[in-house]
C-alpha cells in the first residue's frame, strides 16, 4: 500500500507538471508567437534588418504602399507615392504622411504587415514607424520615412519567386495611452514637420 | 439513486463506514457514483437550458424575417450560451464527470478514485461554471460573441459589460474542474487498477477516458492562459489581442484553436469507448482489434494536437468554408455522435446505476424519432452551407427559407424524441423492473457487471483479481 | 422495416430528388429557393473547389456505402438468431494493417490537391487593377486605388425601400463593380472587429481583421458577366445578418464607363489627404 501510496503522489505531481509546464508555454507564448512571425514571416510579419546585404539582383517587383486609419482616430494617413518598382536588394525609401484633422492633439500608433504572405520573410525593413507612438499637434502633417529591401533570396523561392508585387500595410490606432498628447497641447506649436528617428 | 441499497454493504471502513446522508451525502459526497450521479443531474439540467436555447434559434429561423427574437444581440447571445453550455456543461460532464466517474473505478476493480475530496471539488467547480454561464446570459445585453470569443469583438470596446467577463469566468472555472477531473482519472487509472487489471486488459472505455484526460491536461491549461490574457485585455489594460496597443488578433485565434481542435477528441473519445462496450457486449464477443482500437484513440489524441496547425492555414488563407456546411458537419460530429453516445450510455448503463431496467419499446421509438429527427434537422444545413447562407445571422435571404424551414421541422421532431426520453427516465425510476447485475448476459464480461445493480455505495472492497482478459 | 417505416423513406426520397432536380438546374450569383449545391463558379478558383469538392464527395459516398454495406451485412448475417454461436476471433492483421493504411492513402490522394488548390487561390499571378474591401460595423466601403482612389460605402437595402425584383437582405445602395477578363487583388482589412467578405461565387471567404492586410484574387471571364451576392460571413456583433455584398461583374468598356461616373459621384471635396474621420461614423 505505501508502494501504491507513493506512485499515486509520483503521478498526480507529474500530472499537475504537465498542467505548470503548458501554463508556462502559454504565459510565455506572447513573446514566443512575436518571434516565431519574425523568423519565418508568418502572418505577413516583414523583417527588420540593419541594412541591405548588398547583393542585387536583376528581379523587379513592385512595392505597394497601403494605409489605413481605425475607428477612433480622426487623421489622414497615406503613401506618398502609392507604390514604386523596385530591384531586389537595393535599398529604398518610401514616406508616407499623416495629418491630424481634428483639433485635438493625438497619439497614434501603426501595425503593419506584408501581403502576400510568403512574399513576408523576404521583406526587410530597416527604419519605419511601426509601434512608436506618434504624437500629432491639431492639424499638424508629418511625413514619415520607411526604408527597406526586398531579399535576393526570394528569387530562389519557388513558392515566392513569381510575386509580381508586394503590398506594405500600415495602420494607425488610436492609442490606449494619451498622455502624451496633454504633454504636446501645452508646447503646441502649429507647423510642418519632416519626421525621422 | 442508489439509496436502497447504500447500506447493504456497509462494512466497517474507516472514514466511509458512516457515510452521511440526506444533503450531507450529496453536498459534501466524495463518494464516485454520487458525484457521478451529480454530474449526470448536472449534464441533464444544463441540456434542458441548452436544447431550450436550440429551439428557440430553430423557431427563429424557421421563416425568413424576424418573427420571435427582435433583438439581433439576444440572438447571439443564444448562439453563444447555446455552444458553451452545450460543450462544456452538457458533453464534458455526462461523459466525463458522469460516465467516467461512474464506471472508471468500477471497471478497473477499485473502490474509489485516487482522490475523492478532489472529486466533489471538479463536480461543484462546475456547477459554478453552470452558474456563471447563466448569469453571463441575463447580464447587461449578453454575451454575444459566439463560443469562440473572437477579440476584437469580445473586448472591452464591442463588448463592454460584465456578460463577456462571466463567460471568461465560467470557461475558467469550469476548465479548473476538469483539470482536477484529468489528474484524479490519470492517477486513478495509473495506480488503482486491481491485481492482473494490466493496461493491456483494460476496457475501452477506461483508455478513452485516459486519453481524454491527457487531452485535457494539455489543452486546459491553454484555453485558461488565453482566457486570462483576455480578461486582462478587457479589464487591465493589457493589449495581448488588441492591435492598437501593438496586439494581434490573430493570435487569439491560435491560443483558441489549440484548445479548441483537441477539445472535438476530447468530446468524442469517451464516445468511442461506450460505443465499443456496447458493441462488445450486445454481439457477445469481444472487440475485434482491441490493441489496435486503444492505440488508435491514442494515436487520435496525439494527431489532435498535430492537426492545430491546419487552423493556422486557413487564417490567411481562405479555404475555411464558414458556412452552414460548417454547422452541419460538427453537429453531425457533436450532436448526432457524442449525444448518440450520451444516450447509449444512459440506456447501456441505466440499469446499474438506478437498479431499474428502462422500457425497450419506449427506448426503441425514442431512437427512431430522435434518429430522424436530427437527420432532418441538420442533413438540409450541407445545402444551405452549400448555397452560401453565413453561420450565426438570425435573418436570411427568402432562398434560403425552404430548406431552414425543413431543419426547424427536424428540430421539433428531435425534441419530441428529447421529450420522450425524459418520460423514459422517469418511468424507468419510478416504475422499472428490478435490474439484475448483468441483464445483459454473456456479452457484459466488465467488472460493473459483477456488482448487483444498483451498484452498492461501496464496490470493489476486496479487490477483484482478474485472470482472464476482459477484452480479448 | 415496417410497412409505415417504408412508406417514409420512400416518400423521403422522392421529395430528395425531386428538389435536388430542381436546384441543380439552378444557377446565378445568388441562393435560388431548395438549392442543394453550389451556386455556379464564376472564377478560376471556384471552379477548382467546386471540383475538389465533389472529388471528396465521391469519396466519402463510396465510404458511406462501403460501412452501410458491411453493417447490413452484419446485421443480416449475424444476428442472434442467424448466428447464435458468436466467434471469438479478435485478429487478422492482414485486415488490420489493411484498414489502417487504406485510409491513410485516401488521405494522401486528397491532400494532394488541396494543397495545390491552397497555393492556387494564395494569389494572383499578375493582376491588373486592385480592390480594396474596409470592413465596419455593419456595412463595407470599396476603394479603387488604381482609379484614383476614390472610395465609396456599400449598405444594405432596408426592405421597406426594395423595389420590385431586388432581394431582400442581400441587395445594397452600392454595388461594388468589377471588370471582366481581368486579374483583380482584393486587399482586405477591416475598421473595428473581424469581419468576413464571403462571395460564393467567387470562392472568395476572406476574413477582414483590424491592422491587418489580406490579399485574395479574383478573375471573371467575360461568359460570366452578371450581379454576385455574398454576406458577411463572421459573427461580427449586431447586425451580422444585415451587411451584405453585392458585385456587377461588367466588360471592361462598361467598367471604365462607370468609373468616370464614380469618380465624380464619390469624389471628396479638396482634400489634400484622404481623411478618415472616425468621429462623425
Amino acid at each position: 500500500m505505501t508502494n501504491r501510496a507513493r506512485n499515486i503522489r509520483i503521478t498526480a505531481a507529474a500530472s499537475v507538471a504537465v498542467v505548470v509546464g503548458m501554463t508556462g508555454l502559454v504565459a510565455v507564448s506572447e513573446p514566443l508567437y512575436r518571434l516565431f512571425c519574425k523568423v519565418t514571416g508568418y502572418g505577413g510579419t516583414p523583417r527588420m534588418a540593419e541594412k541591405a546585404s548588398g547583393a542585387t539582383g536583376e528581379a523587379m517587383f513592385t512595392v505597394r504602399f497601403d494605409a489605413n486609419v481605425a475607428r477612433g482616430l480622426s487623421w489622414g494617413f497615406r503613401a506618398a507615392e502609392p507604390q514604386m518598382s523596385v530591384r531586389v536588394g537595393e535599398e529604398t525609401l518610401a514616406y508616407y504622411e499623416a495629418k491630424n484633422t481634428s483639433d485635438l492633439p493625438l497619439v497614434g500608433t501603426a501595425t503593419f504587415n506584408v501581403q502576400p504572405d510568403r512574399a513576408a520573410p523576404y521583406f526587410n525593413k530597416i527604419q519605419c514607424f511601426c509601434f512608436t507612438e506618434q504624437v500629432l499637434a491639431p492639424g499638424e502633417t508629418v511625413r514619415m520615412p520607411v526604408t527597406f529591401f526586398v531579399d535576393p533570396e526570394i528569387t530562389k523561392d519557388v513558392h515566392a519567386r513569381d510575386i509580381g508585387t508586394i503590398t506594405l500595410s500600415y495602420t494607425f490606432f488610436k492609442s490606449d495611452d494619451q498622455s502624451k498628447a496633454r504633454v504636446a497641447q501645452s508646447e503646441f506649436k502649429p507647423e510642418s514637420k519632416t519626421y525621422s528617428n | 439513486m442508489a439509496e436502497a441499497h447504500a447500506h447493504a454493504h456497509g462494512h466497517d471502513h474507516g472514514a466511509h463506514a458512516h457515510h452521511p446522508t440526506g444533503w450531507r451525502r450529496w453536498a459534501y459526497s466524495t463518494n464516485h457514483k454520487d458525484i457521478g450521479t451529480m454530474y449526470i443531474v448536472l449534464a441533464f439540467v444544463a441540456s434542458l437550458v441548452g436544447v431550450a436555447f436550440s429551439m428557440m434559434l430553430r423557431a427563429e429561423l424557421a421563416y425568413p424575417g424576424m418573427q420571435l427574437i427582435h433583438d439581433q444581440q439576444f440572438y447571439n447571445v443564444l448562439v453563444t450560451a447555446h455552444g458553451l453550455i452545450m460543450v462544456f456543461f452538457v458533453v464534458m460532464p455526462s461523459l466525463i464527470g458522469g460516465f467516467g466517474n461512474w464506471f472508471v473505478p468500477l471497471m478497473i476493480g477499485t473502490p474509489d478514485m485516487a482522490f475523492p475530496r478532489m472529486n466533489n471539488i471538479s463536480f461543484w467547480l462546475t456547477l459554478v461554471g453552470l452558474c456563471l454561464v447563466a448569469t453571463s446570459t441575463l447580464v447587461g445585453t449578453g454575451a454575444g460573441t459566439g463560443w469562440t470569443v473572437y477579440p476584437p469583438l469580445s473586448n472591452a470596446v464591442f463588448h463592454p459589460g460584465m456578460a463577456v467577463d462571466f463567460a471568461i469566468l465560467s470557461l475558467h472555472v469550469a476548465g479548473a474542474a476538469s483539470i482536477l477531473g484529468a489528474i484524479n482519472f490519470i492517477t486513478t487509472i495509473f495506480n488503482m487498477r486491481a491485481p492482473g487489471m494490466t493496461f493491456h486488459r483494460m476496457p475501452l472505455f477506461v483508455w478513452a477516458i485516459l486519453v481524454t484526460a491527457f487531452l485535457l491536461l494539455l489543452a486546459l491549461p491553454v484555453l485558461a492562459g488565453a482566457l486570462t490574457m483576455l480578461l486582462t485585455d478587457r479589464n487591465f489594460g493589457t493589449s495581448f489581442f488588441a492591435p492598437q496597443g501593438g496586439g494581434d488578433p490573430i493570435f487569439w485565434q491560435h491560443l483558441f484553436w489549440f484548445f479548441g481542435h483537441p477539445e472535438v477528441y476530447i468530446m468524442i473519445i469517451p464516445a468511442f469507448g461506450i460505443i465499443s462496450q456496447v458493441v462488445s457486449t450486445f454481439s457477445k464477443k469481444p472487440v475485434f482489434g482491441y490493441l489496435g482500437m486503444a492505440y488508435a484513440m491514442v494515436a487520435i489524441g496525439f494527431i489532435g494536437f498535430v492537426v492545430w496547425a491546419h487552423h493556422m492555414f486557413t487564417v490567411g488563407f481562405n479555404v475555411e468554408t464558414r458556412a452552414y456546411f460548417v454547422i452541419a458537419h460538427f453537429h453531425y460530429v457533436l450532436s448526432v455522435a457524442a449525444v448518440f453516445a450520451i444516450f447509449t450510455g444512459m440506456y447501456y448503463w441505466l440499469p446499474k446505476m438506478c437498479g431499474r431496467m428502462y422500457d425497450e419499446r419506449l427506448g426503441q421509438w425514442q431512437f427512431w424519432i430522435t434518429f430522424v429527427g436530427v437527420n432532418v434537422l441538420f442533413f438540409p444545413q450541407h445545402f444551405l452551407g452549400l448555397a452560401g447562407m453565413p453561420r450565426r445571422i438570425a435573418d436570411y435571404p427568402d432562398a434560403y427559407a425552404g430548406w431552414n424551414l425543413v431543419s426547424s421541422v427536424g428540430a421539433a421532431i428531435t425534441l419530441v424524441g428529447t421529450l420522450l426520453f425524459i418520460y423514459l427516465l422517469y418511468r424507468t425510476l419510478t416504475a422499472g423492473e428490478r435490474a439484475p447485475a448483468n441483464p445483459w448476459g454473456e456479452g457484459a464480461t466488465t467488472l460493473e457487471w459483477t456488482v448487483e445493480s444498483p451498484a452498492p455505495f461501496h464496490t470493489h472492497e476486496i479487490l477483484p483479481n482478474i485472470t482472464t482478459q476482459p477484452a480479448e | 422495416m415496417t410497412k409505415s417505416r417504408w412508406i417514409l423513406f420512400c416518400l423521403v426520397l422522392v421529395g430528395t430528388a425531386t428538389f435536388g432536380l430542381d436546384a441543380l438546374a439552378a444557377s446565378t450569383g445568388a441562393p435560388v429557393p431548395w438549392q442543394m449545391y453550389f451556386r455556379d463558379a464564376a472564377t478560376p478558383v471556384m471552379q477548382d473547389i467546386v471540383d475538389f469538392h465533389n472529388l471528396i464527395l465521391w469519396i466519402e459516398v463510396a465510404i458511406v456505402l462501403l460501412v452501410l454495406g458491411l453493417m447490413l451485412w452484419i446485421i443480416v448475417k449475424f444476428n442472434a438468431k442467424a448466428n447464435p454461436v458468436p466467434t471469438r476471433t479478435t485478429h487478422n492483421t492482414a485486415l488490420e494493417i489493411a484498414w489502417t493504411v487504406v485510409p491513410v492513402l485516401i488521405l494522401l490522394v486528397i491532400a494532394v490537391p488541396s494543397m495545390k488548390l491552397l497555393f492556387f487561390m494564395d494569389k494572383a499571378k499578375n493582376p491588373a487593377m486592385t480592390l480594396k474591401v474596409v470592413s465596419h460595423q455593419w456595412y463595407w466601403s470599396y476603394e479603387y486605388p488604381d482609379h484614383d482612389g476614390f472610395t465609396f460605402d456599400s449598405n444594405l437595402v432596408p426592405e421597406d425601400q426594395l423595389k420590385p425584383g431586388q432581394l431582400r437582405l442581400l441587395e445594397v445602395d452600392n454595388r461594388v463593380v468589377l471588370p471582366a477578363d481581368t486579374e483583380i487583388r482584393l486587399v482586405l482589412t477591416s475598421d473595428d472587429v473581424i469581419h468576413n467578405w464571403a462571395v460564393p461565387s467567387f470562392g472568395v471567404k476572406m476574413d477582414t481583421v483590424p491592422g491587418r492586410l489580406n490579399e485574395a484574387w479574383v478573375k471573371i471571364d467575360s461568359k460570366n458577366i452578371g450581379t454576385y451576392y455574398g454576406q458577411c460571413s463572421e459573427l461580427c456583433g449586431v447586425n451580422h445578418a444585415f451587411m451584405p455584398i453585392a458585385v456587377d461583374v461588367v466588360s471592361k468598356q462598361d467598367f471604365q464607363a462607370w468609373v468616370e461616373q464614380a469618380r465624380k459621384k464619390f469624389a471628396k471635396a479638396d482634400e489634400p489627404l484622404k481623411v478618415v474621420d472616425a468621429g462623425t461614423r
